[in-house]
């Protein structure tokens, strides 16, 4: 009784120094957490043999010279088409020579027209060319793209499988194993069959070993609708690229 | 689960199951209270003692009882534990000094007694919390441990369901199992250190007041 009110005044300070030790603790629990959070992240190098198609894809890249030929072809039509009235008009005030006056008129115009038409109809199809050129040539680009980050990710894949391929000892290098592999969209492996055997059964199984333990298998992200070009894959490897 | 997951602090308690994260709320709320009590006990031990000094030091300094008395009137506030004990002893002397039916002995033991029942007081004072400590000390130890039973349980419950079990899929729920045993452990070893050493210090200070209540008997005794 007499104690506890003696005691009274330590309280709140007992209690705040009691959230304090609290507060302390997990402090230092939270930071010395945070430190892990940074992951011990392995760098993945990928190594390619051959650049992929980026240079299929500048090819076409410097094709619009072609394009902007038929631009300047347009100026010379404009100025013949003036020039013609005043030339009737000369023919009709010289009346002697009226009716030959006139047929070459007439001829004139003619050749005129017929070459303007030929010149419009060579503008259109010009023009339909580099329309089509353009075409053309955004498809081969879209695909150009598409195609590369299919050999990216191919090679990814590739390059994970490779990773945890464990060689078994006395394997040589040059064989080379051939597997189909069925994936499921989420980089989960539906099936992976041995499609040409290396010749040494040990490598094949490891091989396979390997895919079945490297999944999930890297797949571009869902919003690039690419896993159709993913679903069947046919991957090759040979000891002599694991680098062992 | 996925292997990337975030293994920080916060992600892992409040992803934890209910039973574990109510052991984890258990073990907080037993955790600031017995640290409450520690800084409380603390404080309270360390005033016990140096009023005790002071009171010791004044009464053998000028054995002059009655202006002890009167001081302690004066200041009731800031008497010490020591002081009451002499306070009870010798208003009851007093009181029964002024009967002249009472022979001597009978006066000394009721002073005595007036004496004992304000020490148990002081004592039951000094001494509560100090079982709440101990039971902390040795029991939530036992209640985080069934909080990390439960948490790996239903971890390994977790993993009946994938056919490749790797380390990745265990891991998460361990680690967050055992922060509820890191929770207990953390209530339990200071409450285990504090409750020694305030026990050790409670008993020293009853041995003081008792030898206390044996001197001052004699120095009543040779009252007139």
């Amino acid at each position: 009784m007499s104690a506890a009110v003696s005691s009274e005044p330590y309280k709140l300070s007992a209690g705040a120094l009691a959230l304090l030790v609290h507060g302390a603790f997990f402090l230092l629990l939270y930071v010395s957490f945070s430190w892990q959070m940074k992951p011990p992240q392995g760098m993945v190098v990928d190594i390619w043999e051959s650049l992929p198609a980026e240079f299929d894809v500048q090819a076409p890249v410097t094709a619009p010279a072609p394009i902007e030929k038929p631009e300047p072809a347009k100026p010379p039509r404009v100025e013949a088409a003036p020039a013609l009235p005043p030339r009737a008009d000369i023919d009709l005030k010289d009346k002697k020579k009226k009716l030959k006056a006139e047929s070459t008129a007439e001829q004139r115009l003619a050749e005129k027209k017929a070459e303007q038409a030929e010149r419009r109809m060579e503008e259109v199809e010009r023009q339909a060319q580099a329309r089509s050129q353009a075409r053309q040539k955004e498809q081969a680009e879209a695909a150009a793209a598409a195609g590369r980050v299919v050999d990216e990710y191919i090679a990814k894949i590739a390059a994970k499988v490779r990773r945890f391929i464990v060689l078994p000892p006395g394997v040589s290098p040059q064989i080379r194993a051939e597997f189909n592999v069925t994936l499921l969209p989420g980089g989960e492996v539906l099936n992976a069959s041995l499609a040409k055997s290396s010749g040494n059964e040990a490598y094949d199984a490891a091989v396979e070993r390997a895919i079945l333990k490297a999944q999930p298998l890297p797949l571009p992200p869902a919003e690039k609708n690419m896993f159709n070009r993913f679903r069947d894959l046919r991957l090759k490897f040979s000891p002599a690229e694991s680098g062992q | 689960m996925d292997a990337t997951q975030n293994l920080s602090l916060m992600p892992l308690i409040s992803g934890a199951s209910l039973p574990v994260q109510l052991v984890m709320g258990l073990l907080l709320m037993v955790s600031l209270l017995s640290w409450w009590f520690i800084f409380l006990k603390m404080f309270a031990i360390r005033q016990a003692k140096s009023q005790s000094d002071v009171f010791e030091e004044a009464f053998w300094g000028h054995p002059d009882l009655a202006r002890l008395y009167k001081d302690f009137l004066d200041e009731r506030e800031a008497a010490g534990s020591l002081e009451r004990i002499f306070a009870a002893g010798y208003s009851e002397f007093v009181k029964l000094k002024k009967k002249s039916d009472m022979d001597n002995a009978a006066v000394m033991d009721g002073a005595r007694r007036a004496m004992r029942a304000t020490y148990q007081r002081e004592m039951d004072d000094l001494e509560s919390h100090l079982s709440f400590l101990a039971t902390v000390g040795s029991v939530s130890p036992y209640v985080g441990l069934l909080g990390t039973v439960w948490g790996i349980m239903n971890a390994f419950r977790g993993l009946s369901n994938v056919g490749q079990a790797t380390l990745a899929h265990v891991a998460p729920g361990i680690a967050e199992a055992l922060i509820a045993t890191a929770m207990g452990l953390f209530a339990a070893i200071p409450a285990v250190v504090a409750y020694n050493r305030y026990a050790t210090d409670t008993s020293r200070l009853s041995s003081r007041f008792e030898s206390f209540m044996e001197e001052f008997s004699n120095v009543l005794q040779r009252q007139p």
